[in-house]
């Protein structure tokens, strides 16, 4: 069985990093975006997860270079995304360096993407990123897309096995409820997801503290991907995987 | 550009240009006493000739500020009207929104004042708006919300669409007299209002002082040569409203408000304002929530004015007489806080403006008791043809903002 993994989420914008809330907001965070990056490879991180947080707003590429800065000195697999809505798009970021790409509002917008994707790259490199918010009436979890600020209609598993069927590898799945918030990952999402599917799940949004990240392990997570713990120090990769390893939950070591 | 013929309406300047930090145009006008008649010569935000508007020249002003100075003359403001016995002793303007619980639990919290929020209602309240509301109060805040005989808030409401295409008039006028008339009836003698509206659009002298004009919310004197939705009071009752259902929208008497000592304060001459920072402090500080729905219609932003069912359509009118839309109002903002470049902004607005806020259209229609034809005839009505032409049977802007 695969080794469970501790992700590093950094959403960029203008080639700076920016933490929001509910995946609003564009506070920006001091250091150049790689110098993070740098700090948690050293301690031990799994993978990096780039996400430009405007490029589906308004169609930019700044990824690019910074996914090559961070080759240079970082040697995990990047996944990155925001905005891709081609083939081309997704052999940019690629060719740039990335060994995945996330995509979620050029999949929602055209399906087939998933497919021409994973037919060229091959699935492993296909991540299907799922913004979930629970609607309060219907209690049902839907998929947004443009950051959150868009509702497809469509339902997280409806959309999920969908997705897995035009050939997704794995799915980013946000919860954009608690994204931001330290309070706790969403663990019904994570487990009416996970219960369903049988490649990797990253679960995103709301880790507060190491405790939270075994809770989303626990609940169905292959991996947890942490922005706020990481960027404003609550907590260190290693001791993260700590407490993980402490629950008797695998994770590579590198200390 | 000023070819024979061409006219403008609204008293909207003929030449139509873009700041050249921000993407604000010239064309939107200054806050002017709202009950008074509105005639046709109207002052609009002002430009320099080198083509930036005064808004982004009070920014660069704005950086000179020394914050920490300005905090102590707030410690000091609330040193001069703090009170020990239990009374309050300040006034907060609330909507329940992200900036007023940002002002009022500071007030309360970090400067130890005794604070009152007030309200005044929205026309119909969103679920999320009502959610908001009580979010503030559980943080830790009084509040009165004060509601308008309904009959008549929609008929005022009417008559300013029609009248004036500007179907927010009647709350604007309600909502500035709201807090003084509290800070009467409780005998405090401060009021804190957030943003001074000349960081965005009046006069750039405006923000060298704390204070705002109490002419926006007084009248000199027994003076009742008062218009509200372009209507003369004495005119009213022509449209079902007694004197005595006005009493929410007369201004105070000024003198009333002078004797009692009252003062309207302005936080952000304190405070380095920041809608953004305030998303955030609400957030930590209250159970505060974003629109539920993801971005609002007609920008892109998730966090403000969410509170009122009719919101969409004060951005709309807006954006239909004098071209600046929602998303304009959101981007000038973020791009003088450091938060989106032009370029973003420019890409931004032409996505988002001028999107119809077709969400709660329907009960706009019903609040205001018009059909939808009569909707698009008032609206059609007010495009200047400086700034829209019909091409091909629809209405297109002339300017976009590039």
């Amino acid at each position: 069985m695969a080794l469970n993994r501790v992700i590093a989420r950094l959403d960029i914008k203008q080639n700076r990093l920016i933490k929001g809330m509910h995946l609003e907001g564009w506070r920006f965070l001091p250091k150049p975006p790689g110098e993070y990056c740098k700090q948690y490879y050293q301690q031990g991180i799994d993978e990096i997860l780039y996400i430009d947080v405007v490029a589906s707003l308004y169609g930019r590429d700044a990824l690019i270079e910074l996914i090559k800065e961070t080759t240079n000195n970082v040697f995990v697999p990047i996944t990155a995304g925001g905005g891709v809505k081609t083939v081309d798009d997704a052999w940019q970021l690629l060719r740039a360096g990335a060994d995945k790409v996330a995509v979620c509002t050029g999949a929602i917008k055209n399906p087939q993407l998933i497919t021409d994707i994973a037919d060229r790259f091959g699935a492993q490199c296909m991540v299907l990123s799922v913004q979930a918010q629970k609607n309060k009436t219907s209690g049902k979890y839907e998929c947004y897309f443009d950051i959150g600020r868009e509702n497809s209609g469509l339902e997280v598993n409806e959309w999920i096995a969908q997705g897995i069927e035009l050939g997704a590898g794995e799915i980013l799945l946000t919860s954009i409820d608690r994204e931001g918030t330290r309070k706790g990952l969403d663990l019904d999402l994570i487990k009416l997801v996970s219960e369903k599917i049988n490649i990797p799940l990253i679960a995103s949004g709301g880790a507060g503290n190491v405790a939270h990240i075994g809770e989303a392990m626990a609940a169905g997570a292959n991996a947890t991907a942490i922005a706020y713990g990481l960027h404003f120090n609550s907590f260190t990769v290693q001791q993260a995987k700590e407490a993980l390893l402490a629950q008797e939950i695998e994770v590579r070591q590198t200390w | 550009m000023s070819t024979d013929g061409i006219k403008t309406l609204h008293g909207l300047p003929e030449q139509v240009i873009f700041c050249k930090k921000c993407v604000q145009n010239n064309q939107r006008p200054s806050s002017s006493r709202e009950f008074v008649k509105k005639d046709t010569k109207i002052e609009t935000v002002g430009f320099g000739d080198d083509g930036i508007c005064d808004a982004c020249k009070w920014y660069e002003e704005k950086q000179k500020i020394d914050w920490a100075e300005r905090e102590k003359m707030l410690a000091a403001l609330c040193d001069k009207y703090r009170r020990t016995d239990g009374t309050y002793d300040v006034i907060v303007p609330a909507s329940g929104g992200k900036d007023s619980i940002m002002v009022a639990l500071e007030l309360k919290n970090k400067f130890g004042m005794n604070p009152l929020t007030v309200t005044w209602a929205p026309h119909v309240y969103t679920e999320v708006g009502w959610h908001n509301q009580h979010a503030m109060i559980d943080a830790g805040l009084d509040n009165i919300l004060v509601t308008p005989n309904g009959k008549v808030h929609r008929t005022l409401t009417r008559l300013a669409f029609e009248n004036l295409v500007n179907p927010f008039q009647p709350f604007i006028i309600g909502q500035k007299n709201v807090a003084p008339r509290a800070a009467l009836q409780y005998g405090v003698q401060l009021i804190m209002y957030g943003e001074n509206h000349a960081e965005a659009h009046n006069k750039i002298g405006e923000n060298y002082s704390p204070l705002m004009n109490i002419e926006h919310f007084t009248r000199e004197g027994d003076e009742m040569d008062l218009y509200f939705g372009g209507v003369h009071i004495n005119e009213l009752p022509k449209h079902g409203i007694e004197l005595k259902e006005m009493n929410p929208y007369i201004p105070l008497k000024a003198d009333d408000v002078r004797n009692a000592g009252i003062e309207v304060h302005y936080y952000s001459f304190y405070h380095n304002w920041s809608p953004m920072e305030n998303y955030y402090y609400a957030k930590e500080h209250s159970n505060f929530q974003s629109n539920p729905d993801g971005r609002s219609e007609g920008t892109y932003s998730k966090f403000a004015s969410l509170d009122d069912r009719i919101d969409g359509q004060h951005y709309y009118t807006m954006f239909i007489k004098f071209g600046q839309g929602r998303c304009m109002n959101d981007a000038n903002r973020d791009i003088r806080d450091g938060f989106i470049s032009r370029e973003e902004a420019v890409e931004l607005c032409n996505k988002y403006d001028g999107e119809f806020p077709k969400k709660y259209f329907a009960e706009v229609l019903e609040y205001m008791g018009i059909s939808e034809e009569r909707y698009w005839e008032v609206i059609n009505a007010a495009r200047s043809p400086h700034l829209w032409e019909k091409v091909d049977g629809e209405w297109v802007r002339k300017y976009k903002v590039s």
